[in-house]
């Protein structure tokens, strides 16, 4: 087998259909889940938009692949490097753990998935999330995966836990809740490997956060991740700094989020 | 009032643990350096396989095993300094030459078109192999002096036992064919010659010897 799995050729059943970044953003349904980047207006993901079920629904279904991508990553990550060369056994061991946490996800989320309503391969997928996971540097790829991706899903779990609460789904508030706690513990890990594997290399330092910005940008197309009121999904605070970030680090990505959704309007 | 000062035994009877086991301090810490080598390629090889298999259920339990096994390999990693080797990766290694071998063979599967390939090799070669040097060293060692790697090896073998079942399964799932079996027939036995070669997964003795030598006839 193979170090460094291509994204293009991740193996998947006859259901999914993967498109382009570029393909998905112009897809009408694909921008629904966004909240608006087709030109829609932005609003909150609530039940009580015209369409937010049917948002909810998408969302559920990207959350999804998102989650076997972010499981396939973490078991790239325990295969491309080798132990004492590349990496600490520890953090094989943590990626390991990540492997079992998003197994748990893609369960959760695909009979979520269903309980709204929502077949499989109803929805695009791209291979964005997994390409971060295959950058050859270790540090790069935890810090874009684990800090960026996974600080997302931070965001988007907190906002589909609020959507079950306001929708009355015990159910969907219970899981999200749940998959809220384990996305912490990643990004904490990420934060605590950032931290230690760069303890004395400031270069490979900024090299990181460098990438994590790319990837936090790519993900903060037309603000749709931030923190206004209007914001389809709501950046969170509270948990950011539990797993580990810094004030100045989440006001950067509510920065990032406005700064998107400005150059989207112009 | 209870009498607090009639005498009993260390032992309770029912009891039966005895002293003397199979390892001494040394040995033991050469068989669990080689379980954790073979625990960390294992789970290695798992993790990268998720993302070649396109069947949803088989890639989700990848996911799961491969935490169990990196979990075994931090509990023999944390066992061997309490037997005296403190560099644990001097002793994280093969135990020769044919079970790198092995591996090699085991983890070279990679197209999407191979995942009975690849649950053959872990769950009706590897596995097997494991459970029963786990169990030849759980049921051999001292329960007394070498209780913690019996707690260890207990908690292990209950994990590959599900692992093994689960992975079973999915094997027989997949098989609809006599061709199919085939596959799964060649590949197990090229991978079970090269256990063979190896002696199993601590090398020659994995799980003891059970002839008997008899004297030379005059």
């Amino acid at each position: 087998m193979r170090k460094i799995f291509p994204a293009e050729e991740l193996a998947r059943d006859a259901r999914f259909i993967r498109q382009t970044n570029e393909q998905r953003l112009g897809d009408p349904r694909g921008a629904r889940v966004a909240g608006g980047n087709s030109g829609d207006r932005l609003a909150k993901l609530t039940p009580e938009l015209a369409n937010g079920p049917d948002r909810a629904r998408a969302l559920m279904h990207g959350i999804f692949v998102g989650e076997i991508q972010a499981l396939e990553g973490a078991g790239r990550t325990c295969w491309d490097f080798e132990v004492g060369e590349d990496v600490p056994l520890a953090l094989k061991l943590d990626m390991a753990r990540q492997c079992w946490d998003e197994a748990r996800h893609c369960e959760i989320s695909v009979s979520l998935a269903e309980h709204m309503g929502t077949e499989l391969g109803e929805f695009a997928e791209n291979g964005l999330l997994y390409e971060a996971a295959c950058n050859p540097d270790p540090v790069l790829r935890l810090t874009g995966v684990n800090r960026a991706l996974e600080g997302l899903a931070i965001d988007v779990f907190n906002t589909m836990k609020e959507f079950g609460n306001l929708a009355g789904d015990p159910v969907l508030e219970f899981c999200e809740d749940w998959m809220l706690a384990d996305e912490v513990t990643h990004v904490k890990m990420g934060s605590d490997w950032l931290r230690r594997l760069t303890e004395n290399d400031k270069e490979r330092l900024d090299k990181a956060l460098e990438f994590q910005k790319i990837v936090d940008r790519l993900f903060s197309f037309n603000g749709f991740r931030g923190e206004d009121d209007d914001s389809p999904i709501q950046l969170t605070r509270r948990f950011r700094e539990l797993a580990g970030f810094s004030d100045d680090e989440i006001d950067e990505i509510a920065d990032m989020s406005r700064d998107a959704r400005v150059e989207a309007a112009s | 009032m209870a009498e607090t000062k009639r005498p009993r035994e260390p032992f309770a009877p029912w009891d039966r643990r005895a002293l003397p086991g199979l390892f001494d301090v040394e040995e033991t810490a050469k068989r669990v350096g080689h379980y954790k080598w073979v625990e960390l390629k294992l789970f290695e090889a798992l993790g990268g396989w998720v993302a070649t298999v396109p069947e949803l259920d088989v890639k989700l339990r990848l996911g799961t095993h491969c935490y169990h096994h990196a979990w075994h390999a931090e509990l023999f990693d944390k066992r061997l300094p309490e037997l005296r080797e403190m560099k644990t990766d001097r002793l994280t290694v093969a135990a020769n030459d044919h079970m790198v071998a092995f591996i090699d063979a085991m983890t070279e599967p990679e197209g999407p078109d191979m995942t009975i390939e690849k649950l053959v090799g872990v769950y009706r070669v590897l596995i097997p192999h494991k459970i029963a040097a786990y169990t030849y060293h759980r049921n051999g060692t001292s329960e007394i002096t070498d209780m913690p790697t019996v707690r260890i090896l207990d908690f292990i073998l209950q994990d590959e036992f599900n692992d093994w079942r689960e992975g079973e399964m999915l094997i027989q799932s997949m098989i609809e064919s006599d061709e199919e079996i085939d596959r799964a027939m060649v590949h197990q036995t090229k991978l079970e010659k090269l256990m063979l070669a190896a002696g199993g997964i601590a090398g020659p003795g994995s799980i003891g010897d059970p002839y008997i030598d008899l004297p030379e006839e005059n």
